[in-house]
């Protein structure tokens, strides 16, 4: 099942480690306090401020226009960029995010693909579901769909899909390599992918890698550059770029209390490509 | 879910095209009915109007 190069994922069997990320991510999307935190008013022993997750989006690249064009509750501050910046998406274009959570990045996709395109979002927890499609009804969205299932077992058929996107959710799976082949399958020749995630960039120690807060926190399941490059290049991509970028320490280092994490992980733009014939 | 969503929908597993039954529907939009696959039989449930496609490992685990 679990594949060499995942280095994060050595110290714990996929199950347990998804069954940590949707424990994780489930009270995440029944936490009500979460609405408008990280302000400086949230001082629940919940909220995101004192997890040191849910970062401003106009930090991780999203604009002012993007953040209030969607109605809120579907940006919970999770993401670790901007994937529809990447994807450089167009009207008509079908789009599938993996992870889609509250439902943020699918509704500016919506956006930019328009009536006649469509975006699909799966999510393996079913609360985070459950309030994406509460969302759909807020921002007037008919074509976004949301479906519970998992990013390693894609139910979305071959080729049939423009743009796979994705913001920090890849790093949480045991079995990267297989989430790359279903995001190849399911995208048309020529499709591409346009993701946003955190990458290793130097040895975690121990503690951190054996702390279950620090896997679902984007930190202990993340790959280095070369390892996913690879996993990218195995699963048939092409024109595969990773790009760091250099300015994600100022929020990756507020994730934690107690570490800079910063030292460790950079947020990364991921691309790829599916070639038009092969 | 809506219907005309069906043919980019497939079963998790062996990825065949899945048949829909549905129990309820509200206007357009499929709440409640059956996915399954018509090459496993496996069925997935569509609940609240969310199409439950996790494996079924998976879904077993999950309190919907």
């Amino acid at each position: 099942m679990s594949e060499a190069p995942d280095e994060g994922a050595a110290t714990r069997d996929d199950d347990a480690q998804r069954r940590l990320v949707r424990e994780r991510y489930a009270d995440i999307a029944t936490d009500d306090s979460r609405s408008g935190c990280c302000d400086g008013t949230d001082e629940s022993d919940d909220g995101c401020c004192d997890d040191s997750i849910g970062t401003d989006s106009e930090q991780l690249g999203y604009s002012s226009d993007d953040t209030e064009s969607v109605a809120d509750g579907a940006d919970l501050g999770l993401g670790c960029g901007n994937p529809k910046a990447i994807a450089d998406l167009e009207a008509g274009e079908t789009v599938l995010d993996l992870g889609s959570g509250a439902g943020f990045d699918c509704f500016l996709a919506a956006e930019e693909v328009g009536a006649e395109g469509r975006v699909i979002g799966v999510d393996m927890t079913p609360e985070m579901v459950e309030k994406a499609r509460d969302n759909v009804a807020k921002n007037d969205a008919p074509n976004v769909e949301f479906r519970l299932g998992e990013i390693e077992h894609l139910p979305v058929a071959d080729e049939c899909v423009d743009v796979v996107i994705s913001n920090c959710v890849i790093n949480l799976s045991p079995a990267k390599g297989q989430v790359f082949a279903e995001a190849f399958r399911a995208l048309v020749p020529g499709g591409r992918l346009a993701v946003s995630d955190v990458v290793l960039t130097a040895s975690l120690p121990d503690s951190v890698r054996r702390d279950p807060d620090s896997l679902t926190a984007c930190i202990a399941g993340a790959s280095t550059v070369e390892t996913i490059e690879q996993l990218l290049a195995d699963a048939g991509f092409v024109d595969i770029e990773i790009a760091p970028k250099d300015d994600s320490a100022a929020f990756i280092s507020e994730w934690d209390d107690q570490r800079d994490l910063s030292e460790y992980v950079v947020a990364a733009t991921i691309e790829a490509r599916r070639p038009t014939t092969e | 879910m809506r219907e005309d969503l069906m043919d980019i929908i497939c079963c998790p597993l062996d990825k065949h095209e899945l048949d829909l039954e549905v129990i309820r529907r509200d206007d357009d939009e499929i709440m409640e009915g059956r996915l399954v696959c018509t090459e496993c039989g496996e069925e997935y449930p569509v609940e609240d109007g969310i199409p439950n496609l996790l494996p079924p490992d998976m879904r077993e685990e999950s309190p919907a």
